[in-house]
């Protein structure tokens, strides 16, 4: 299960062999959760990262009443705290939301496997700077997108992630949220996201129903969404 | 806690709500309702329009209809005296 991981990390890398045996040597634990359960608090000390192998997880941050701000989501592959191998204490909470496949990746694993391999401590250091920059559009698209541009831009980018483990374009992908997590991604009501929903399939850009996401017009929904793939580094200087 | 269903009517027509949403009360349905209609109508005036023709229909969980709140009672609008309406 943890090929996707290497199929993201190689999307962007070149991965040799070796390398390619030391990552695989940092899962060895995996273990299930069910939907809705909060897999790291803010604020407790942790001693391993989390890998998502099958599912979907996001970052997300509390306020009062029960409101939530989801800052980023986690695809299949996607290290969802390796920011904690430094950090040690986040400043969030990590949430699952479907049921997931996870490996716990301790962090002196991490380190050894950087000590013997700096370069593959390069690549993952990349990927940290890649989560930041995902954040910087996030906040771009909060501070100044509409709910329709917004609402495009999180789905082109989603498109662009979910197609790199097989280096596909995807006209259809499984998203396993509601609308009310969607709302908490996009700073809006989940009411709100019903009816720029409805919006998006009345102008034929896409659908989002029974947590399938249909694109009929990518170019347009990245027009829409004044949607440029940059911040997510495809073609990456080599490393 | 009760599901509600809130299906908004407004210049685009009607765009029904599927999914609902698990809440303590009427009274917190209807802050939900207001709290839409304010996202909405701000949304909708960085485009530069501002359509206060429309409601929120607040189904129940069989269907019922619970309660209907207008664009209009969200907002408190001042008018410049002796505005047109049109």
């Amino acid at each position: 299960m943890i090929e996707r991981h290497i199929a993201r990390l190689r999307a962007r890398h070149s991965i040799s062999g070796a390398e390619e045996q030391a990552i695989r040597g940092l899962v060895s634990e995996t273990r299930r959760v069910a939907k809705q359960t909060v897999l790291i608090r803010e604020g407790a000390l942790l001693d391993s990262s989390t890998l998502l192998l099958d599912g979907l997880l996001c970052r997300y941050k509390d306020m009062e009443e029960g409101r939530r701000q989801i800052t980023e989501l986690h695809l299949p592959g996607d290290f969802a705290d390796l920011h904690s191998f430094t950090l040690k204490r986040l400043d969030h909470n990590i949430l699952a939301m479907s049921d997931s496949l996870l490996a716990t990746v301790p962090h002196e694993r991490i380190q050894r496997l950087i000590n013997d391999h700096p370069r593959l401590g390069r690549i993952y250091w990349f990927s940290t700077n890649l989560d930041a920059a995902i954040h910087r559009e996030w906040v771009l698209s909060l501070g100044t997108r509409g709910a329709a541009e917004r609402t495009a831009t999180l789905f082109c980018e989603l498109q662009v992630r979910i197609g790199l483990i097989d280096g596909t374009s995807p006209k259809e992908f499984m998203l396993r949220m509601s609308q009310s997590e969607l709302a908490e991604c996009l700073g809006i009501t989940p009411i709100h996201v019903n009816r720029t929903l409805a919006r998006l399939r009345e102008e034929k850009l896409m659908s989002f129903r029974h947590n399938r996401a249909e694109i009929y017009d990518l170019a347009g929904l990245r027009r829409l969404a004044d949607f440029d793939d940059g911040y997510l580094y495809l073609d990456p200087e080599p490393l | 806690m009760p599901h509600y269903y809130f299906d908004l009517h407004n210049g685009t027509g009607l765009t029904r709500d599927e999914e609902g949403l698990d809440l303590v009360d009427e009274a917190a349905a209807r802050a939900v309702s207001l709290e839409t209609i304010r996202s909405i109508l701000s949304d909708e005036a960085r485009s530069g329009s501002l359509d206060l023709v429309g409601r929120i229909d607040v189904r129940g969980a069989a269907g019922e209809t619970v309660m209907s709140i207008s664009f209009e009672d969200a907002v408190q609008v001042r008018q410049p005296a002796g505005a047109a309406h049109d």
